[in-house]
């Protein structure tokens, strides 16, 4: 090991502080994007495998339409069209009655199709699934053995299950145990029973889910020639994994938002590490002139300064992915479970560890060091031989850059604004754009803290004194140090308070958005479900039997459905509207010379499609534009009377009046009701008709106020993972900045021993350290009010609006301000106690003496 | 000191590196590959031979048939078959053996209780082939389906007998005959239209045909042994204008053998003199015959002779080696009826024509030829041998049969 190196890790193992401190800011940002990736990762994974295993070899699929596939197609496509083999699916979601947060896949299959398929669940010698005892049994199951033990069940024991329809008992047959790892992966969380079991305990006789096809690569296209010829037209035939790929595809905004979220955390790292290396090399500046002078060439100082980083890079990025691990574990539940609110029910046990996630977190980290080495490591290069320059030509030097620093930061400010503003649906664009206004602020920072400090210097003076005015000097004249430090905690600061602002302004948005749409009273659904959405449908009358009840005045019917469409999926909703209920549409666009009255004529006359805001801005419609869907009896086209607000569903909403739905599909099914009661009626009485009226214990029946709480309840879930990240960059930050001032204070140990030795007192002493960590604190936490505001508003009407088309009202509360400022000062005094702690203890003689 | 720390860090690492990669290699799974391992197979041959009779009808006497009631499905017992088998030959003299069975199955007394189109205890499977002789080859294909949601079924009227698009049916809506046979396997395409000729023939007493000692080990038989039959074949891209004779049997039952039997060897002959015979053997663990072994002879006119066991005699003359395990089929007989004065020669008319599906059997065109008194005479059949090879059934009735 050559000299420099050796002096280099020397310095390091001395200053355990310099060690410690910026492998853990490294690890941290590590860690939190490791996380971030490893719990997406796992979630889609766990969706990929669940939809492989369960899709098994299909080369197409027959995807079916608001009312499922018939019973009667596959007969007919055995019939009319050369295909061969052909597996019929019923799919639902329900859970076990110990854990209904998790969900569990019931396919219903056909045992005596599954051969070519599925061949574990084909039933017969040989296979897993006993085909003749789930045709003739009812209640007949098969689950994996992982999930039998998880359910606790043996075989041939009886368990329940809580489904769309109620609670359910089935009966364990036998346990699948495919011997390799993949099948065994995607039959978790996986009941199999027979199609008929499904249809009857899911409700949903007479329909399927999709029809899987293996087609002959040889004759497929005139073999889907045929198919495309009888079947109804609502149908769908397509290539196998396409319906996987539309989901994937929804869900990706999501990622992407998480993904941005937790490179902050990188940033923050790197920041750090800048910091740190800027410190050592600057510390360091006589021992560099010495090695000059020993022979030492730059490029020599160079490369042991750069070991050096490499060296906290290394050791910080291997610690952050295994703390990635750890943290991983905890966020996927979070990420999964935002993803069954928002998008689709899946399953994850447990964390995948791709080693390129692991691998790519890991190489991030070393790499951000480096580059964050890279201008402390070019300084030391130029320290010549001859010179031990005294700091103050350092800092000669660094106030030098301030102005063009500050420049290089207006002008990506500048960039980043244009790249937000001249762009209008590119979501990278907008993280860019997002990522280069934090830099350029970071950058304008050194600049702007010279001129408030220089603005609070005189308060200061008059308020503390003497010590004061030199606490405000001393951030100035150390700026090579104190800029960086403020520079972090202005970051951190200002991404709390844009998340916060963001958060508590959608959260403001979607109370507000509550109070007009929730305009009924009583709210009844099926019971169950998985996800916060309405499954599964009401008992057959229930809508009359509501009508009947004394105090009911009035009742909307609410048939929802998900379905694949031109507009890929699509939840398509037949309303049939209580003109007590027309209020509940925060119209924001409507057709042209259209009244509201005559809006919601046309509406339940059938003549027309009120559609959500996403919807609208993910396929570019407006009010006045035409949707069309494939209905049962044919093509049916809606002219788009209205845009409404809604944040129920990301992929969108499409309404059509219930007269609409009957005309294009044979289903009487009702998913929800919205029952109006007169002024005063109490709810309980009518609660307790429908229950007893419709002979079903399980309803769900809930208030306004239930309602509302419940939808509140899904939404601050679906923002856990925002508020752990929002915490964690403020952790990261929080360290940097921590080690950025204790390094600054520990260095001026020998300068306070001077100021001790000439009489400061202890109490002095800490005070001017308390006073001046507190002054950067203060400063920077009134430079993040302006760049956090910035940032929330890009979130808000740029991320949001390109993430999943909403709008939002942006409120700022005042409280929340005032909390990220005393957040900064307080992060900063905290970091100060130990560095003041420490000198206000160190005899002037101690302090005086040299390293 | 310093150098001590380092090693340490560097030990730490190093560690921490180790735990990494354990992690990552711990947490990768076996890929998609390893799916290739699952086990596979579908066979209903053990659907179809479950041995609880309880709750099924019984053939436990003989009983009128009434048409066209009993050209439909019998699902209250436990086995139905529909057997067609023939030997054509097309107008340039090339010969064709086809066999054509759509078998019931119910898989339990009755249907549970789901409010679902696929809600059914019926298990249907088909079996084709076709022997086209003058190439030696033997085309075969299985199928099976649950008799519900219209992919496979029966009904007497309009008569159909169908498994996704295997049918048999009636011309038109007055009955089962003509018949029309329609299937499409691997490129071959059969259609033939086939008149009733001579039948039904009830095997048997009065069409209760005894196969254990045992009460209701019994099934309902009849046959149709001779039904003129034209259609056409696809085969290669070639299409052959057919004609010929075939044989239909019709069978229901819940168990038909005893415990002791091991398979047996079934031939349908059709002489050129105008007369058939119908005869089966009952093999037993034991290696002796089978006193329920019976048959029947039919004459010019319809009329049957019933066969007991002992007015055939059987003696098998060759053998043939099945290339899948080496199972030793029989595949050349001499039968004897003393008192009709028939002695027969019976040779398959290709060797392999071994129904390699879910249980594995022997179905296959044979040619007759030998002496009737004294004169000479011919004929063509087809014989059906189970029970020979290890994963091989019985008809389909076969309760106890391994």
């Amino acid at each position: 090991m050559s000299l420099q190196f050796r002096a280099g890790f020397r310095h390091l193992l001395r200053h355990p502080w310099n060690l410690l401190l910026p492998v853990l800011g490294i690890a941290l940002g590590v860690a939190v994007t490791v996380a971030i990736d490893l719990a997406i990762q796992s979630s889609r994974e766990a969706f990929r495998v669940s939809s492989e295993t369960v899709a098994g070899r299909a080369t197409h699929q027959i995807q079916g339409g608001v009312t499922g596939v018939a019973d009667s197609i596959p007969a007919l496509l055995l019939r009319e069209t050369g295909v061969r083999a052909l597996a019929p699916v019923v799919e639902g979601w329900g859970s076990h009655p110990s854990e209904p947060d998790r969900p569990l896949r019931l396919l219903g299959i056909d045992p005596f199709s599954e051969a070519p398929f599925r061949p574990y669940l084909a039933g017969g010698p040989g296979a897993e699934v006993d085909g003749t005892r789930l045709l003739t049994e009812r209640g007949a199951a098969f689950v994996s053995r992982a999930t039998a033990d998880r359910l606790g069940v043996a075989e041939n024991e009886a368990f329940t299950l809580l489904v769309g329809g109620g609670l359910v008992e089935l009966r364990l047959l036998g346990v699948l145990e495919p011997e390799d790892e993949w099948s065994r992966r995607g039959l978790r969380d996986l009941i199999v029973v027979d199609l008929s079991e499904a249809q009857a305990v899911l409700g949903r006789g007479g329909e399927l889910d999709r029809i899987d096809l293996l087609l002959d690569e040889a004759v497929a296209d005139s073999v889907l020639e045929r198919i495309r010829a009888v079947l109804p037209p609502e149908l769908r035939v397509e290539p196998a994994g396409s319906r996987e790929r539309t989901m994937e595809e929804m869900v990706r905004a999501f990622d992407l938002n998480l993904t941005a979220l937790s490179l902050l955390g990188l940033v923050f790292g790197v920041f750090l590490i800048y910091n740190t290396m800027t410190f050592s090399v600057v510390r360091r500046r006589r021992h560099f002139g010495t090695l000059r002078a020993l022979g030492v060439t730059r490029g020599g100082i160079l490369k042991s300064v750069l070991g050096e980083a490499a060296f906290l890079g290394v050791a910080g990025s291997v610690v952050g992915v295994l703390l990635g691990i750890l943290l991983g574990r905890g966020l996927v539940r979070l990420v999964t479970r935002t993803i069954n609110d928002l998008y689709f029910v899946v399953s994850v046990e447990g964390l995948a560890l791709p080693p390129d996630v692991l691998l790519r977190g890991g190489l991030l980290g070393i790499f951000a060091t480096l580059l964050a080495a890279l201008p402390p490591a070019w300084e030391a290069t130029s320290v010549s031989a001859r010179e031990a320059l005294a700091r103050s030509t350092v800092e000669t030097r660094v106030r030098a850059l301030i102005p063009v620093a500050a420049g290089i930061g207006v002008g990506l400010l500048g960039l980043g604004g244009a790249l937000i503003l001249l762009t209008e649906r590119s979501l990278g664009a907008a993280f860019t754009g997002l990522f280069a206004i934090i830099v350029g602020a970071a950058l304008v920072v050194p600049i702007l803290t010279i001129v408030l400090v220089g603005v609070l210097r005189p308060l200061l003076r008059r308020t503390v004194g003497i010590l004061g005015a030199m606490a405000a000097r001393g951030v100035v004249t150390a700026l090579s140090r104190t800029a960086p430090a403020v520079a972090a905690l202005v970051i951190a600061v200002s991404v709390t308070v844009g998340l916060g602002v963001m958060i508590q302004s959608f959260r403001g948005s979607v109370v507000q958005w509550l109070d007009v749409t929730l305009q009924a009273d009583l709210y009844v659904s099926a019971p169950g479900g998985v996800s916060a959405r309405a499954e599964g449908s009401l008992p057959e009358g229930l809508d009359e039997l509501a009508r009947g009840l004394p105090g009911v005045v009035g009742v909307s019917t609410y048939r929802g459905a998900e379905f694949d469409s031109d507009y890929g999926r699509t939840r398509l909703v037949g309303l049939d509207l209580d003109p007590r209920g027309e209020d509940a549409f925060d119209v924001l666009e409507r057709m042209g010379g259209l009244s509201d009255e005559g809006l919601f004529e046309r509406f339940r006359a059938g003549d027309g499609a009120l559609i959500s805001e996403p919807f609208a801005f993910r396929h570019d419609l407006s009010a006045g534009d035409t949707v069309r869907f494939a209905s049962a009896r044919g093509p049916a086209a809606f002219p788009v009377l209205a845009v409404f607000r809604d944040y129920g569903a990301e992929m969108g909403t499409v309404m059509i009046g219930r007269v609409a739905w009957d005309r294009g599909w044979d289903d009487r099914r009702i998913t929800s009701l919205g029952i109006f009661l007169e002024p005063g009626a109490s709810e309980g009485p009518i609660e307790a008709g429908l229950r007893s009226g419709s002979g079903s214990e399980l309803l769900e029946v809930r208030s306004n106020q239930e309602l509302r709480q419940l939808t509140l309840e899904v939404f601050d879930r679906t923002f856990e993972v925002t508020r752990v990240l929002r915490l964690l960059a403020f952790l990261v930050a929080f360290v940097g900045v921590l080690s950025a001032l204790m390094a600054l204070q520990l260095e001026r140990s020998r300068e306070l021993g001077v100021l001790r030795a000439n009489g400061m007192t202890p109490g002095q002493t800490w005070g001017l350290v308390t006073a001046q960590t507190g002054l950067m604190g203060l400063v920077s936490g009134i430079l993040a009010l302006p760049l956090g505001l910035l940032m929330a508003v890009i979130m808000i009407h740029v991320v949001n609006r390109r993430s999943f088309g909403w709008t939002l009202e942006m409120t700022v509360s005042p409280m929340l301000l005032a909390q990220a400022v005393g957040l900064a000062l307080a992060g900063a005094l905290l970091a100060g106690v130990y560095p003041s702690w420490r000198m206000a203890r160190t005899s002037p003689a101690e302090a005086l003496r040299d390293e | 000191m310093n150098r001590t720390v380092s090693f340490g860090l560097l030990a730490g690492l190093v560690a921490l590196l180790a735990v990494a990669v354990w992690i990552v290699v711990d947490g990768v799974g076996d890929g998609p590959d390893a799916r290739t391992h699952v086990r596979a197979g579908l066979s209903a041959a053990e659907a179809l031979a479950g041995s609880d009779t309880a709750g099924f009808a019984r053939a436990m006497a003989p009983r009128p048939f009434e048409f066209p009631r009993d050209h439909g499905p019998h699902p209250d017992y436990r086995t139905e078959w529909w057997y067609l088998t023939g030997n054509l030959e097309s107008d340039g003299g090339r010969p064709f053996g086809f066999q054509l069975t759509f078998f019931r199955s119910a898989l339990s007394p009755t249907a549970p209780d789901r409010p679902s189109a696929w809600n059914t205890n019926q298990l249907w499977m088909a079996h084709f082939a076709l022997t086209d002789i003058e190439a030696g080859s033997h085309i075969v294909g299985e199928r099976f389906a649950r008799g519900a949601a219209g992919l496979a079924g029966g009904q007497a009227e309009p008569f159909r007998v169908w498994l996704h698009d295997w049918e048999i049916r009636g011309l038109d809506d007055s009955g089962a005959f003509p018949m029309v046979l329609e299937v499409e396997q691997e490129g071959v395409e059969l259609r033939l239209e086939l008149d009733e000729g001579k039948g039904p023939v009830p095997q048997g007493i009065d069409g209760w045909s005894q196969k254990g000692p045992e009460p209701g080990n019994a099934s309902y038989y009849l046959s149709w042994t001779r039904m003129p039959t034209r259609g056409h074949v696809t085969i290669g891209g070639d299409r052959h204008t057919l004609r010929g004779n075939a044989w239909m049997d019709r069978e229901w039952s819940t168990s038909a053998l005893g415990e002791a039997n091991t398979g047996w060897d079934w031939f349908s002959l059709q002489l050129d003199d105008g007369r058939e015979v119908m005869f089966f053997e009952l093999r037993r663990d034991d290696g002796e015959p089978d006193p329920m072994n019976h048959g029947s002879l039919v004459g010019v006119d319809g009329e049957a002779r019933r066969l007991g066991a002992g007015d055939v005699t059987l003696e098998v003359l060759d053998r043939w080696e099945s290339p899948v395990d080496g199972a030793l089929y029989p595949a050349r007989w001499r039968m004897q009826i003393p008192d009709e004065e028939l002695d027969l020669t019976i040779t398959p008319r290709v060797a392999d024509q071994e129904m390699v599906v879910s249980f594995r059997y022997w179905e296959g065109a044979v040619t007759v030829d030998g002496t009737s008194g004294s004169g000479p005479v011919g004929g063509l059949g087809y014989v059906e041998l189970t029970g020979y090879a290890e994963d091989g059934g019985t008809r389909g009735a076969g309760s106890g049969s391994e």
